[in-house]
């Protein structure tokens, strides 16, 4: 039962990360024929790089408190459009049809909101206030970022915590009902722990999703101002191709792998307590 | 204590009382007004000169506006879109069956088991997702030219399937920790073999985290502009929706008035199926099948 | 708490994948396996090309047709870039062994060179714009269509006459001076923005100062007798106190390079420091005002005008591995010597060239007249041939001049840079 998706898996994804774990211990430019082994020299420039650390924080700070946004709206507005009406079928296709455009349509729509010109600084000068600089200041410009992460995001964890209400018994909820118990009380002890799987899940998978964040960068806020939203994975990539250095550019993605498998981890043992008074 | 752990059945969670009804209304409304504004941006746009773009994004002037782009967009030469929409349907089709078929046993026995193996097998998967897949391009390209797998659909398709996998792995296997395992020994006392167990009792009740993964499988195959691109190469004549419009720009084109209405012929369809597909999300998230 | 060990077998399964696959890749070949070949006189040949504003696909298409009469059976394929362009995209086609037949945009340099054919002993080559200074080690690699002259400022007549300027600035305080006229006149002097404009821009000004104070600017940096942050710092203290005055927008990192355009077009800023594509951009705009444009100003004291910063446009390159190599040089030679091809790729994109000056517009002719009066023609940033900075070097100088907006001083700016290049080494 485990074994085919098991050897998929090892082919298809586990073996290239061990291609790119050798390339990390290269100098491969991308195009020559024989890159050249140099041991652990990237990930000691690593060490020295200023531009990988303030990257590592950013993505931090994004994944950190994006995850929590993420399952603070994904499960508040869950409750708010649980049940069958036609108006709750309405707001969900609201809440989630951001997921269905590119992160790159998103981010060039909410840079014509958001920008120095777009559409909201435009309605204050017109109203003789000052720009607000969304992307142009540097802390502006992260929040910005995680902003419209959340926006574009929290649909998918809607629809994950709306499965996950459906497994609340019923009985139990009634139960609570009949004894008198208000809202906040029935939600706290009845719905949380019985969601507690659920809301590891969207945790972890909030977590992994947002310390891959590239898209949204390149179209929001193209790694400004002054590189200061330049997440980790915008500058493999940059590294990679614009600077021609896969090899170094490979020795961040190790890096950040073992960075996101630990935090991924830490998160799943915090919550396995939870996670196991909910099995039978 | 089996009152406890009764099979799910859908229900309002609250009773909209009535003070709160209308309250809740208000608030989303105002929620949907802020989520709509691109969607509007995006739709407006399409119908827009470039500099009309840029200079008043938000306006809507019927003179200024023109089906030019739009027409130009939905009829590219190069793009048969009917060809494109079969393409990707059966690559959309194909991937989440083969999802399904891989991921479902794989959630059980992990669900199900409590040994250290199992939650490293689940942390293995979910490895899966660490590294964005931007920079995994270059490797598995080289994987699947030693496998002779390039340029092939079952190379594409085992490529993206095994890109749903970590994600419905997770979310399975947490949906079938829900479920109570007093169902599959019941079924396994009856002489049930464990694939028996999984498809015909375990599997049913699975039926909002599989509607939920199929779901983000659709998106996330039809939008996968660059693996389609890479994999399956220009070569080989075969061209998804998202592949097919976006040849005539980058994907990150500044000229917006072929992104634009570009987009919206790639990006339509998918909602109209999402709005179509919701009838049968609610019930199926609703509904729960119960069993017993 | 200690992990236990998985079961072996799925351990020693794993690694031997991956030491199969490395195995492999480290001997079969290595990372490239594709040779050339002289193909056919019909069939395919694919050029990856840049998709812009102004080269749009049909465009392309458009353009090679007459290629495609001349030559029956022969079809060229145009392909736009999956990445964020051809640098990002052509690494992973050739690993993908989907390399294009021509490359376009993108210029030999070390990394690049061993990829591409050799052209030397095309005779063709020879009068092709900045052939020479584009080779590498003597050997040439790219052909281009035209010229770019980066050092232009791009200036409202209109706003300049209500601000009492009389004749554009000559030297740079002149034009500090111009600013602050024009910003008393309700003018924003100088449009900047944010994407990869700010460090351009910089660049761009800086061409005909630096090139005039140090003649033999690369090789002096390459020999490390100069450093880049110590040359360009009074220029950096200049533009930051252009930020402090208030004559370029302080949340102008906040635009992109389109917005700026649009920006500038509309009339609200006086000046605005680009290269030579975007006359073809205020042409179809058609701005309400009178747009006039004039060289990038020298310092004070230095021989006005300066040396003009000149960058290859439409840049050709043959990849070594295309299976159709007289088919892609046949193609590539026809692009930059067929007159009528010259004259529509020099049109489409704002481009310049020796002996193609009828077609120019009125603000065309103004930059040719700028390039012939330039004394010397310079190389910029990252550069070309010859006169090369490391890869890397135009995001960086972009991402540390940005920074001067975000309250870092000019020296900060100077001492990153030169930390960057000395990493480099």
């Amino acid at each position: 039962m485990v074994g085919p998706a098991l050897a998929l898996f090892v082919v298809m994804l586990v073996v290239p990360v061990g291609l790119s774990l050798y390339l990390s211990l290269t100098d491969w430019d991308g195009y020559s024929a024989n890159p050249a082994f140099v041991g652990l020299k990237n990930y000691v420039n690593l060490t020295h790089s200023a531009e990988a650390i303030r990257a590592g924080w950013v993505t931090l700070l994004i994944a950190a408190v994006g995850t929590v946004l993420l399952s603070v709206f994904g499960l508040g507005f869950a409750l708010l459009v649980n049940g069958a009406s036609r108006l709750n079928a309405f707001f969900r296709i609201v809440l989630f049809y951001p997921h269905v455009l590119s992160a790159l349509v998103v981010g060039f729509l909410w840079s014509a909101v958001l920008g120095t010109s777009g559409v909201v600084n435009g309605w204050l000068t017109s109203k003789g206030a000052e720009v607000l600089p969304f992307l142009s200041d540097p802390k502006w410009a992260l929040a910005s970022l995680i902003a419209v992460l959340v926006w574009a995001g929290f649909g998918v964890n809607v629809v994950l915590y709306l499965a996950g209400l459906q497994t609340v018994s019923k009985d139990l909820l009634e139960a609570a009902r009949i004894d008198g118990a208000t809202t906040r009380q029935t939600f706290f002890n009845v719905t949380l722990p019985a969601l507690a799987p659920v809301v590891t899940v969207n945790l972890v998978l909030s977590l992994v999703t947002l310390l891959k964040t590239y898209d949204l960068v390149v179209s929001l806020t193209g790694g400004g101002p002054a590189g200061s939203t330049q997440t980790a994975a915008y500058l493999i990539l940059w590294d990679s191709f614009h600077n021609n250095a896969l090899g170094f550019g490979s020795a961040q993605s190790v890096v950040l792998m073992v960075i996101t498998a630990g935090l991924a981890l830490t998160v799943a043992r915090l919550r396995a307590r939870a996670d196991q008074g909910v099995q039978a | 204590m089996s009152a406890l752990r009764m099979p799910r059945v859908a229900t309002v969670q609250f009773k909209p009382w009535k003070t709160k009804g209308w309250g809740r209304v208000a608030f989303l409304v105002v929620t949907s007004v802020l989520m709509l504004v691109p969607m509007y941006l995006l739709v407006v746009s399409a119908f827009k000169s470039q500099q009309d773009i840029l200079a008043h994004p938000f306006s809507l002037s019927p003179d200024q506006l023109t089906t030019e782009y739009l027409r130009k967009a939905a009829t590219n030469p190069d793009f048969n879109i009917l060809k494109g929409y079969a393409v990707t349907i059966l690559f959309v089709v194909s991937v989440n069956v083969l999802s399904v078929a891989l991921a479902g046993p794989v959630s059980y026995v992990i669900a199900r088991r409590s040994e250290r193996r199992y939650r490293m097998l689940l942390l293995l998967f979910v490895a899966g997702t660490f590294i964005p897949s931007q920079v995994l391009v270059i490797p598995v390209v080289y994987t699947l030219k030693f496998l002779g797998l390039m340029g092939t659909i079952p190379g594409f398709v085992l490529f993206e399937t095994t890109l749903t996998l970590p994600f419905s792995i997770f979310l399975y296997a947490g949906y079938i920790m829900t479920i109570p395992a007093s169902l599959d020994e019941a079924a396994a006392v009856d002489g049930a073999g464990k694939h028996r167990v999984f498809w015909s009792i375990v599997f049913p009740l699975m039926k909002p985290a599989v509607v939920t993964m199929v779901i983000l499988n659709t998106f996330s195959v039809w939008n996968d502009f660059v693996n389609p691109q890479i994999i399956l190469g220009p070569g080989s004549g075969l061209y998804t929706v998202t592949t097919g419009v976006y040849a005539a720009v980058s994907q990150y084109s500044t000229d917006y008035t072929v992104v634009f209405p570009t987009l919206l012929l790639a990006v339509a369809p998918l909602l109209v199926v999402f709005v179509l597909l919701q009838r049968h999300v609610i019930s199926g998230l609703t509904a729960g099948a119960t069993k017993g | 708490m200690a992990r236990s060990a998985r079961k072996p077998g799925r351990k020693l399964g794993l690694l031997t994948s991956v030491v199969i696959l490395v195995g492999a890749a480290g001997c079969g070949g290595g990372f490239s396996d594709d040779k050339g070949a002289a193909g056919d006189s019909t069939g395919e040949v694919r050029m990856l090309v840049n998709i812009t504003p102004n080269l749009t696909k049909s465009y392309w298409e458009g353009l090679v047709k007459p290629f495609e009469d001349a030559n029956p059976g022969v079809d060229v394929k145009i392909e736009a870039p999956t990445g964020s362009g051809v640098k990002d995209t052509l690494p992973q086609l050739l690993a993908a062994g989907n390399a294009p037949d021509v490359v376009e945009t993108l210029m030999a340099d070390k990394v690049l060179a061993p990829q591409m054919l050799d052209l030397t002993d095309q005779a063709w080559t020879k009068d092709t714009p900045l052939v020479e200074q584009a080779s590498l080690d003597g050997k040439v690699y790219t052909v281009g269509v035209g010229q770019q002259a980066q050092s232009l400022v791009f200036y409202n007549k209109d706003a300049f006459a209500k601000a009492g300027i009389s004749a554009p600035p000559k030297d740079l305080d002149e034009l500090t001076a111009a600013m602050g006229k024009l910003k008393a006149a309700g003018y924003l002097p100088l449009q900047t923005a944010g994407d990869y404009v700010t460090g351009l821009q910089l660049l761009q000004l800086s061409d005909p100062s630096i090139a005039t104070k140090h003649p033999d600017w690369y090789q002096q940096i390459n020999s490390k007798q100069a450093k880049v942050g110590e040359t360009m710092l009074p220029l950096l203290e200049r533009y930051q106190s252009w930020i402090k005055n208030g004559y370029v927008d302080k949340n102008a990192l906040g635009l992109k390079d389109v917005g700026a355009q649009t920006n500038f077009l509309s009339g609200k800023a006086g000046m605005y420091v680009m290269g030579s594509w975007f006359v073809r951009t205020a042409d179809d705009a058609k701005p309400t005002f009178d747009l006039g444009v004039f060289a990038a100003p020298t310092e004070k004291g230095q021989p006005s005008p300066g040396p003009q910063g000149v960058t290859m446009a439409a840049p050709y390159m043959v990849l070594k591995s295309t299976k159709q190599r007289d088919l892609s040089v046949k193609l590539v030679q026809w692009l930059v010597t067929d007159k009528t091809a010259v004259q529509s790729q020099l049109a489409q994109d704002g481009n310049f060239r020796k002996g193609y000056t009828e077609k120019l517009s009125p603000l065309g002719k103004q930059v040719q007249d700028i390039l012939d009066q330039a004394p010397k023609q310079v190389a910029q940033g990252e550069g070309y041939g010859a006169n090369t900075l490391p890869q890397g070097f135009n995001g960086e100088w972009n991402k540390a001049v940005q920074s001067l907006y975000t309250g870092k001083s000019a020296k900060d700016v100077a001492a990153r840079i030169d930390s960057w290049m000395g990493s480099k080494s």
